[in-house]
């Protein structure tokens, strides 16, 4: 049984901020849990789906957030409690979703936990879900630490019920993928039952149907309810002070970064003149604790990562009371105390901290940083990121090169995201051109292929995943092929949402709790907006240049499915298909006539230069045995013998 | 000879558009690949001296060091090169009638050196789906499945590269002026490799004046022909301006003033008419369409000869002298016009530093083509 059930209320593990959050939720009583994979966030669904049988719930990776979203919220109105989850980008997909939801309003309490991504350590971008809770007009609140997490979700799911609407709980990488220990509570032994009523009186919120119209009344309806949640922020247990009743300094934080804050105050050992106040509820904030706190000095320093989100709010509020408490000087973000990439830690506290106190300190003596920097140069081999031994994603893309070179009229690539958005460099031989949101690629490529009639000629290419094509990339490929764009997109189909975890998607015959389902064929899918299929096997990749090189000259919507499963895949890391070995008498490596194109050009970690051999060898540990660098080698000294 | 790598050839040669997709650095490495007559490179390699630089006709030709290998004798720039002998010939009875272009002399020869073992593989030039392309053929009687001229520039070398790779010792090459002088490159050991050997044991050179633009020129002929099959091409001589395409049912004529803007910058600097370099060259004749003129110009290639006229492969007769020079004062306005060419852009005896040239001679040969009158210089031929 799944630990996060196993143990009995009362007892301390030892929990993940997101296997917390988890066990909040089962402790709630959810019955429904709807999110799209995404990095740090995959694994509160994991974690639910891994007990959906004995918790009795629904859990779903949906096609997309927006459909998570809208998945969650049909359990809400039927009464039932949902939670829905995604990373910081999941809220952009769905938020045309929420922006009408909140409006709505919900019934059965409904939590969604976007985990936001600062300083992109998974993400091709850093943005924030924060202000989704600002702008559309819902509660936000952020878990500090790991017990934290795990009791707000629990709370939010009452307070949801309260004020029938959604509460966002923002977690952040360094909570959701760290650990700390959390006392559990008490799993709820009742269940809910099913139904949405919808017949009675228009405008009753539990009973009538469910709109965002008329606007302005229930616009007005939805503000008061943010109202009702100012009343609670102001005596939450979530939002606490530690430090002198006369601080010289107040720092101001929240999530992650109070932790850091709280740290870099023990470091300096200025806890004597140094107050935390660590806001859990971060929208809207509650004026009349602020005012408390505010009033304790006259030096604010806002502790919080990217945007001045916080920064910005509290300096509305100050602007607000400043008949009571004064003007107000200010360190954070807007100042350049603190940067405004990037994530926070305690040395950037530190250094803030001794800047405004004047503290001498260094935080890592110069000689150290130094010496550090000499002996990295020197040292550390330089390791670019790369694709796995094996991955399929690298000999795609080394026939996708090669092609679209052959071709020779500057045809390019637009991207997408996945892992094969490493294709920007050199392990993908840097073919992606152009990298943005989810289906972004086919979009852009459709807008494109649209350009003849003003003198463009270059062959546009897309490329997608398999679980990306069901995400985004559906809507863009109509739009392809009923503008009669001229494009070439290919499938990258490595049978699962492979970047995040290999999660199941649609195109998949099963389901986030390992349940039968029906797959959706991406052939017949494409065939049947009536777009050109073909699909090769990116091992083979004499063939797949010789398909895409045919693909590239047709005119319309051309569709090239690459299928080969991941090299992580649990079914293929169980085996190793070819034994494979360099003959060294026959490699050419130095001469001309090769320049190492193994080592140097296709660079799969399974291949080693022997700098004293000047040969090229097949490093056993981590070679997969794919094959497919005996087709790469011109000279045919790879060799590849088939396991029995 | 100066050999520099592939990075040089990528600015040379690749950006200035002076690539004549003949294929001699096609199949050397994984580098360089030839599609739908084009040769692009895949990736940059960082050797710097390589032989995809030192066999390509565009890049640092010395022809000096040629003439020398050859025929012991500095260039001297007569508009034939050397020969021993210029005949008209056309197939023999041994040969049964094919797709042969005007006499079908290279059929026959390559047919006979296949045959007698003379070597072991023929580098050709086929045709599939209107695009030239090469073909490495060992048994003799699939030789004639390759006749006919293809007036598209094809990477015919890379199937010698392949070829040698493969362990092939003695293969013949029929080839274009680029394509010969490519070959006589190779043969040099520019490398200087100490375990060098040279797998190419007979050269057929062809006529030319210029080649087409293979990915130009197949918009047009789907244009003319639509997707029927290409049985023959021809370009008769001037005053015709024409090029005519065969198609079995169809006799298509294309305007040469279409054809002309498809030429490779490349041809312009070529000072090459009749394949100075080969055993043997072949050509039309003029005023008999069902005959070839035939240049001997080694042992090689005389023995060869000999063989195919004893053997009923060949059939030869003396050249009438308007013929022949007709044909030596083509050759010179083409040898001409190159080096003029040659020098105006730079690319002819550079002497910067980091200029190379595409061409290389004794700068009073290279003045004395450029001033001769070539109906002057054919009298005393």
């Amino acid at each position: 049984m799944s630990h996060i059930i196993a143990a009995k209320a009362g007892e301390r593990l030892l929990l993940m901020g997101n296997e917390a959050i988890a066990r909040g939720a089962l402790e709630a009583g959810i019955s429904v849990a709807a999110g799209y994979p995404g990095t740090p966030s995959s694994d509160i669904i994991e974690r639910l789906a891994g007990v959906a049988k004995e918790r009795h719930l629904y859990v779903e990776w949906s096609t997309n957030e927006k459909v998570a979203m809208e998945v969650a919220a049909a359990a809400s109105f039927a009464g039932l409690r949902s939670l829905c989850v995604m990373k910081q980008n999941g809220v952009n997909v769905a938020s045309d979703f929420l922006l009408h939801l909140a409006g709505s309003g919900t019934r059965g309490g409904m939590v969604l936990v976007p985990c936001d991504d600062p300083g992109a350590l998974s993400s091709a971008n850093e943005g924030e879900s924060r202000h989704f809770a600002r702008m559309l007009e819902i509660p936000l609140l952020e878990p500090g630490d790991f017990q934290e997490a795990k009791d707000m979700i629990k709370w939010a799911f009452e307070f949801s019920e309260e004020i029938r609407n959604v509460v966002m709980v923002r977690s952040v990488t360094r909570l959701s993928h760290a650990s700390g220990s959390v006392v559990l509570g008490r799993l709820p032994r009742t269940e809910r039952n099913a139904f949405f009523k919808c017949d009675g009186p228009a405008l009753d919120p539990m009973e009538g149907p469910v709109f965002s119209m008329p606007v302005t009344l229930k616009h007005s309806q939805q503000q008061k309810k943010l109202q009702q949640a100012v009343a609670k922020f102001e005596a939450s247990p979530f939002n606490t002070y530690a430090g002198p009743e006369n601080p010289e300094l107040l720092i101001i934080s929240s999530s992650a970064c109070h932790l850091y804050s709280k740290e870099a105050i023990h470091m300096l050992g200025i806890a004597d003149r140094v107050g935390l106040l660590k806001m859990g509820t971060t929208w809207p904030l509650p004026p009349q604790l602020m005012q408390n706190y505010l009033g304790l000095t006259d030096n604010i320093l806002i502790v919080e990562e990217v945007i001045p989100f916080l920064e910005e709010n509290v300096k509305i509020l100050v602007a607000e009371l400043a008949p009571q408490i004064g003007i107000k000087k200010f360190f954070g973000k807007k100042d350049g105390t603190i940067p405004m990439v990037g994530e926070m830690n305690p040395d950037l506290v530190i250094a803030a901290l001794s800047k405004i106190l004047h503290i001498e300190n260094d935080a890592v003596p110069e000689i150290y940083t130094s010496r550090a920097r000499e002996l990295f140069s020197a040292g550390a081999p330089p390791r670019e990121m790369t694709f796995c031994a094996g991955c399929p994603h690298r000999a795609s893309f080394w026939s996708i090169h090669n092609a679209l070179r052959m071709d020779n009229r500057k045809g390019f690539v637009c991207g997408d995201i996945g892992c094969y958005s490493l294709a920007m460099l050199p392990t993908g031989f840097s073919t992606l051109k152009t990298l943005h949101s989810m289906g972004s690629g086919t979009g852009i490529a459709s807008g494109f292929g649209k350009l003849g009639p003003f003198g463009f000629d270059q062959p546009a290419v897309a490329v997608c995943g398999d679980s990306t094509f069901f995400h985004a990339v559906l809507p863009a490929l109509v739009n392809a092929v009923h503008h009669r764009s001229d494009i070439t997109l290919v499938v990258l189909d490595n049978s699962g949402t492979a970047m995040t975890g290999f999660q199941p998607h649609p195109g998949l015959p099963v389901d986030a709790a390992g349940n039968e389902v029906p797959a959706i064929d991406v052939v017949s899918v494409g065939r049947s907006m009536g777009a050109v299929v073909r699909v090769c096997d990116p091992f083979d990749l004499q063939n797949t240049q010789k398909t895409l090189l045919e693909l590239l000259e047709q005119k319309g919507v051309n569709i090239l499915v690459l299928k080969q499963i991941c090299a992580l895949s649990p079914e293929k890391k169980a085996w190793k298909p070819f034994e494979m070995s360099v003959d060294a008498p026959t490699c050419i490596g130095e001469k001309c006539g090769c320049n190492q194109l193994c080592t140097r050009v296709f660079k799969c970690p399974g291949l080693i230069w022997d700098k004293q051999a000047n040969v090229s060898r097949i490093d056993e540990v981590i070679c997969t045995g794919c094959g497919v660098c005996a087709s790469v080698c011109p000279s045919a000294a790879i060799g590849k013998k088939e396991v029995a | 000879m100066q050999v520099f790598g592939s990075s040089e050839l990528i600015e040379d040669v690749f950006n200035k558009d002076l690539c004549v997709a003949c294929g001699a650095c096609v199949e050397l490495c994984p580098y360089f690949k030839n599609y739908k007559g084009k040769t692009v490179m895949l990736f940059p390699c960082n050797l710097s001296r390589g032989r995809c630089f030192a066999f390509c006709p565009k890049a640092e030709v010395d022809l000096d060091v040629l003439a020398t290998r050859f025929w012991n004798t500095p260039y001297e720039g007569t508009p034939l090169g050397k020969y021993q002998n210029v005949l008209m010939a056309r197939a023999g009875e041994k040969m049964e009638k094919a797709a042969f272009q005007a006499g079908g002399t290279v059929s026959g020869l390559m047919t006979l050196a296949l045959e007698s073992n003379l070597i072991d593989a023929a580098a050709l030039t086929d045709r599939e789906n209107m695009v030239a392309v090469p073909r490495l053929v060992t048994r003799a009687e699939n030789v004639c499945g390759c006749a006919g001229s293809k007036f598209m520039a094809a990477p015919t070398l890379s199937v010698i590269n392949r070829g040698a790779i493969q362990g092939y010792e003695r293969m013949g090459v029929v080839g274009t002026p680029c394509q010969i002088t490519a070959v006589a490159q190779m043969k040099t050991n520019p490398m200087k490799s100490e375990d060098f050997k040279d797998p190419v044991a007979l050269t057929v050179g062809l006529f030319c004046t210029w080649a087409v633009d293979t990915r130009k020129l197949l918009p047009l002929l789907a244009e003319c022909i639509g997707d029927a099959c290409i049985q023959g091409m021809d370009m008769p001589p001037p005053p015709s301006e024409i090029m005519v395409i065969d198609t079995g049912d169809h006799r298509v004529e294309i305007p040469l003033e279409r054809i002309r803007p498809m030429v490779p910058k490349g041809c312009r600097v070529c000072p090459d008419m009749t394949s100075e370099w080969a055993d043997i060259s072949v050509g039309v004749l003029e005023g008999k369409p069902d005959w070839n003129t035939l240049i001997i110009r080694t042992e090689t290639g005389a023995q060869l000869v000999k063989d195919a006229c004893r053997q009923g492969y060949l059939k030869t007769k003396p050249i009438l002298a308007e013929n022949l020079k007709h044909l030596c004062v083509a050759a010179a306005n083409k040898k001409k016009r190159a080096l003029i060419r040659a020098r105006d852009k730079g690319l002819l005896n550079t002497s910067a530093k980091d200029q190379r040239a595409v061409l290389r001679l004794r700068p009073e040969s290279a003045q004395k083509i450029i001033e001769n009158d070539p109906e002057e210089q054919c009298r005393i031929s």
